[in-house]
């Protein structure tokens, strides 16, 4: 070919290279609306969306069992279940009119009347009422399980296949596997009022935390769990089926019922069956992608008080707090809530537009001493010289350098960070400043770092150089930094400090004769006071280190079966008066939290100590045009 | 044969036995299901722990419970996530094909690239261009895949977004890497000191003008290739193939390569059509892409010729290239629209998970879609794991190119291109026969980190996930499954090898 042929050729397959490309099909444009935004702000016209960052996955609609109870299960049902009663940004119970109220109409015998509202309904637009708190109440409470009578040998005791189903639960056993202690108090069956709407739970014996009982009254929907379990597809009349099932007893339909409970609403992708995501709150689950994200959308018939002004909501697994940081900087997210570290709040709080709350979380680091082990804490080891003992272990708390500990560890992650000053109340909550005001711990103990107060109280309890052993987790950084600084101080007043820790801490604070003092966390799950007498009372489960005091057992006896919260405040605040007097142990400080989140998309984001964290108050959420 | 393989199974059998054993006891003594309860003030913690001792027969000892674990095992049973409650066989089903979709693409290009750029390097022994490749292939060894990954996102992706949203070029950026791209292959053609600074100059302006015409055209916020794009790419693609596989002398070669890519090219026009009115899916893809291969294997055989089989090589070789191509050309297509979504706005690359959420687009937008999730991650794998194949096949390269018969192949005056290509390459492929079956097979276990940093839930994240959560069950089945491939890779390495080289026999 010569050379103009080949021009030519070139030219012409130019030209209809060109011609071919300019007659093709129309570029293809965007899909058709409805979609949403994912991280960023939608068109004005459209639906608004935002994405939000958590460290794990969806995997149960119901959290009322066992193994459902955990926080990503937790956010995801605050948006799409109502409640009666939530915790409001100061820790303040508020209450829902629209979905329930609720009222104590008795106190001997303790009882509480809860009130369905006519706006209360699930998203399928049955009504909720008193059926689904029968549910609630049957399962939780275990009073209907036949399975934990019986024992390995004198019967089918109930065990779990290596599918993790319950075996020998067909037939007449009936084995809800959820456990909650203030259920369990109400033996006999609620009464229900004609129209449903209304019913009333009679207590056994009083319980002091009723209230928070009667702020979550519902959990799966008794309609679909007994159409699953007893096959009555009509929602009345598997409401009913399932009230009589509960009232008569009747071991048969309960088993089912039990099964469905324990078993069809864990699941960590879409369900085939769509009822099983039917929930009562302002959103329903729509897309679940295993391990990726959960999409909540309005709910159409929602009609109460907790409206959202955001039409899609997308929570994003990101378990990594480093990738989660860099996917709101990218836009993918707008909150995230990052395990904090001081790395990752400098790098949050470098980010444009990013705005980062530090606040505190709702687990609190104390240290505990032992009683009863021999060791420099037992009047035993002095030959029952109480006084002397006193003496000793309070010169170890007034070394121990609780605000050293604050400004070295805990400050670079919250500025604002302050000791903990009570034992029992949640900081920030409505009891927290008279609680302090009353139990001493802040006029006695202050900053701590006391070294000659500590080497005072010594020479007067005529004990010198004692040795403590010290107990925490071998693994964790945090501790360990703590643990130098308190040893540094101690050892000043003239203590010996061990290092007994261990990976096994765990397992270890039940057997304390290995440790004389104990430095680990508690985590608040509610600013209810049932937690109080289980860590103070002589025979209390968490009572490690054996404290044993006559008049604290009564007051925490009284507690116990106190429902007037003013009484049960004072209780708390007497008890917290004799821990500081007795030298039972000090709280150091609570757990710090940061929540991040792109100012430039949302707005009135907030967070609180307790779960749901910066959930708590979505509906407030707003996207920013 | 049938006694060798019975040999090695048995022998597997006994050790995945042995291990599974020992694992189960490591495991119950790493592990501690109760500890979160342990921690937890609840005034009914002790009946919570009965509820999880009964559920997870935590009263029996642990060796009697590893045997009750292996009879169910065994039937087919791999247990629970007690955490979740979620049956392990459905929990691993979605994170073996999340492993596989992740690591395949990174393992495949480390393969590529590595191989080459190993054989380049032992071809240019001990010059600086080789000296620089291994300090380069060490150095990216060495780097810990957290922190790539890091700074990948920072950069390709955030860094990356920026520039979209807000163009302005970052000249000494563009210039360095015009720099880097004329040394590069000023070293890796080799050759005088004329030749060298003629390569130089040519790459560095090449690469300077595409920089500047991608870059201020702006086709870098919308790309496309074009009918036009795909025919010239094509057709570079095809001479190039020709030229190192056939030798530009072989014209029947030349021809039908060529034939294949301007058919190619031309079928570019209908098929736009076929896509714009039927909806497209991967079925459809392999089966368009098989149709491809076929009719390049008629054209191939059509020249013919007495090296047939060079030219039918070289033909499906091009109608590959173009094939892909086409696919690319379509996807990109999306790019506008997909960045105008209300989930994108402008944003496309992405640094976490698999998919944009709520994102309902064609087969083709899923498809960038997916390709801006997988960039990053799979661009880091790269980094970190294609050093070994350079080092491994430069070894083998000079290795063989020591020995007699290439000298000899020399001294009967073979073109360097055949001596290279037909007497060298083979033999120095051939270890390759034994890494990359244990390579492939052990993609399921997952790359642990790389998917947790990057939000993917495969093998990896499922087993620090149950590790974290103390649940055996799948982190058994984890260790099971990776011990039982990691077997299975070594015999299948070890017959192939038998089967490619004459000199090893697998009754021994």
């Amino acid at each position: 070919m010569s050379k103009r042929k080949l021009l030519a050729t070139a030219g012409i397959v130019v030209a209809s290279a060109l011609a071919f490309s300019a007659c093709t099909p129309a570029t293809p444009t965007a899909p058709s609306p409805g979609a949403t935004a994912g991280g960023s702000t939608a068109a004005p016209s459209g639906p608004t969306a935002v994405s939000v960052a958590w460290n794990q996955a969806f995997y149960s609609r119901n959290s009322d069992t066992d193994y459902g109870n955990a926080t990503a299960n937790a956010n995801i049902l605050y948006l799409t279940n109502d409640s009666a009663g939530y915790y409001d940004g100061d820790l303040n119970i508020a209450k829902n009119e629209s979905f329930a109220t609720y009222e104590k109409v008795s106190d001997d015998p303790l009882q509480v009347k809860i009130t369905f509202a006519d706006t209360a309904t699930w998203s399928d637009g049955t009504p909720v009422d008193a059926a689904d708190a029968v549910l609630l109440w049957g399962a939780v409470s275990t009073n209907f399980n036949t399975i934990e009578a019986a024992t390995e040998e004198d019967g089918p005791g109930a065990q779990v296949d290596d599918e993790g189903n319950v075996t020998g639960v067909e037939g007449d056993n009936v084995y809800f596997n959820a456990a909650s202690p203030g259920h369990t108090l109400i033996k006999d069956f609620p009464e229900i009022s004609e129209d449903g709407k209304e019913i009333t739970f009679t207590y056994s014996e009083p319980f002091v935390d009723w209230e928070i009982l009667a702020m979550g009254p519902t959990t799966v929907p008794a309609h679909i769990v007994a159409k699953r379990a007893l096959e009555s597809a009509d929602p009345a009349a598997a409401k009913q089926a399932l009230i009589d099932a509960f009232q008569n007893n009747d071991r048969a339909s309960l088993s089912k019922i039990a099964k469905v409970f324990n078993e069809d609403f864990n699941f960590k992708s879409m369900p085939a069956d769509e009822e099983l995501v039917v929930g009562s709150g302002p959103y329903v689950i729509t897309e679940l992608v295993e391990e990726q994200y959960v999409t909540v959308e309005k709910n159409e018939n929602y009609q109460g008080m907790r409206a959202p002004k955001i039409d899609k909501i997308t929570v994003r697994i990101i378990a990594d707090a480093q990738a989660s940081v860099q996917a709101l900087q990218n836009g993918e997210v707008v909150v995230t809530q990052p395990q904090s570290t001081a790395d990752i709040l400098t790098q949050l709080q470098g980010l444009d537009n990013v705005e980062v709350l530090t606040q505190t979380g709702g687990t609190y680091e104390h240290v505990d001493l032992v009683f009863n082990n021999g060791g420099p804490f037992d009047p035993a080891s002095y030959g029952g010289d109480a006084e002397k003992a006193k003496k000793v272990r309070q010169a170890f708390l007034h070394t121990l350098p609780r605000q050293r500990i604050i400004d070295n560890i805990i400050k670079p992650l919250n500025p604002e960070a302050e000791i903990r000053n009570t034992y029992n109340v949640v900081p920030g909550s409505p009891e927290y400043d008279a609680t302090v005001e009353a139990n001493g711990m802040k006029a006695t103990y202050g900053e701590g770092s006391n070294v000659d107060k500590a080497k005072e109280l010594l020479a007067e309890a005529g004990v010198t150089n004692p040795t403590v052993r010290m107990m925490f987790a071998q693994n964790n950084t945090r501790r360990q930094q703590e643990f130098q600084l308190i040893k540094e101080t101690a050892e000043q007043a003239g203590f010996t400090v061990v290092d007994a820790s261990s990976l096994d801490w765990g397992q270890l604070l039940g057997t304390n004769d290995v440790y004389d003092a104990s430095l680990f966390g508690w985590q608040s799950t509610s600013v209810g006071v049932s937690q109080v007498p289980p860590n103070y009372l002589t025979t209390g489960q968490n009572n490690y280190g054996k404290f044993s005091n006559e008049q604290v057992d009564t007051l925490l006896n009284e507690l116990n079966v106190t429902t007037d919260t003013d009484r049960q405040n004072e209780i708390v605040s007497e008890v917290e008066k004799i821990l500081v007097d007795e030298a039972f142990g000090l709280t150091i400080f609570q757990f710090p939290e940061i929540t991040g989140y792109d100012s430039t998309k949302i707005k009135n984001v907030k967070s609180i100590a307790l779960s749901p964290t910066f959930f708590w108050n979505f509906w407030e959420w707003e996207v920013v045009a | 044969m049938a006694r060798f393989i019975a040999r090695r199974l048995a022998l597997a059998l006994v050790t995945l036995f042995i291990l599974s054993f020992l694992m189960y006891g490591l495991l119950e003594f790493a592990l501690d299901p109760l500890v979160d309860l342990r921690e937890n003030p609840a005034p009914n913690r002790e009946q919570l722990i009965a509820n999880r001792v009964r559920l997870l027969n935590l009263d029996v000892p642990w060796y009697q419970r590893y045997f009750l674990w292996l009879g169910n095992f065994l039937q087919g049973d791999f247990g629970i996530g007690w955490r979740t409650m979620q049956p392990v066989g459905s929990m691993v089903r979605g994170a073996i094909a999340t492993s596989i979709q992740l690591v395949f693409a990174a393992t495949i290009i480390s393969i590529l690239l590595g191989v080459t750029i190993g054989l380049v390097s032992a071809l240019r022994q001990y010059t600086t261009f080789d000296y620089a490749i291994t300090f380069v292939s060490f150095l990216l060894y060495s780097l810990p895949i957290f922190w790539v990954a890091v700074l990948l996102k920072q950069f390709l992706a955030i860094s990356a977004n920026d520039y979209l949203q807000n163009p302005t070029i970052n000249w000494p950026l563009v210039i360095t890497l015009s720099l880097v791209s004329g040394l590069f292959w000023a070293g890796a053609l080799g050759g005088r000191r004329e030749k060298k600074i003629k390569v130089f100059l040519t790459a560095l302006v090449v690469t300077l003008a595409v920089f500047m015409v991608t870059l201020m055209t702006g086709w870098v916020e919308n790309p496309s290739i074009g009918i036009i794009g795909v025919g010239v790419l094509s057709i570079a693609f095809a001479l190039g193939v020709t030229a190192i596989f056939a030798g530009m002398n072989n014209k029947r070669a030349l021809y039908s390569a060529l034939t294949t890519a301007v058919l190619g090219t031309i079928v570019w026009w209908p098929l736009q059509w076929l896509f714009h009115y039927w909806q497209m899916s991967w079925p459809w893809m392999l089966g368009l892409l098989a149709i491809a291969l076929a009719v390049a294997a008629v054209i191939g055989w059509l020249f013919g010729g007495p090296d047939r089989n060079i030219s039918i090589r070289g033909t499906m070789l091009a109608a590959l290239f173009t094939s892909v191509l086409i696919f690319v050309d379509r996807v990109l297509q999306t790019w506008g629209p997909y960045n105008d979504t209300p989930q994108i706005r402008g944003r496309p690359l992405a640094t976490i998970g698999a998919a944009t959420p709520g994102l309902h687009g064609d087969f083709w937008m899923q498809q960038l879609d997916r390709a801006t999730h997988i960039m990053l991650p799979t661009l880091a794998l790269v980094m970190i794991s294609f050093a070994t194949y350079v080092r491994y096949q430069r070894g083998a390269m000079l290795e063989v190119l020591n020995q007699d018969y290439i000298r000899t192949a020399r001294a009967k005056g073979l073109s360097e291109r055949v001596v290279i290509v037909r007497h060298a390459l083979r033999n120095a492929l051939m270890p390759l026969a034994s890494i990359v079956p244990v390579d492939f097979i052990t993609l399921i276990g997952g790359a642990v980190i790389t998917e947790t940093i990057f939000g993917w839930a495969g093998m990896g994240r499922l087993f620090l996930t149950s590790l974290g959560g103390q649940e055996v069950d799948p982190v058994m089945f984890y260790i099971i499954l990776t011990g039982g491939l990691a077997m299975i890779a070594n015999l299948v390495a070890d017959f192939l090898y038998a089967v490619i080289d004459p000199r090893i026999r697998v009754n021994a």
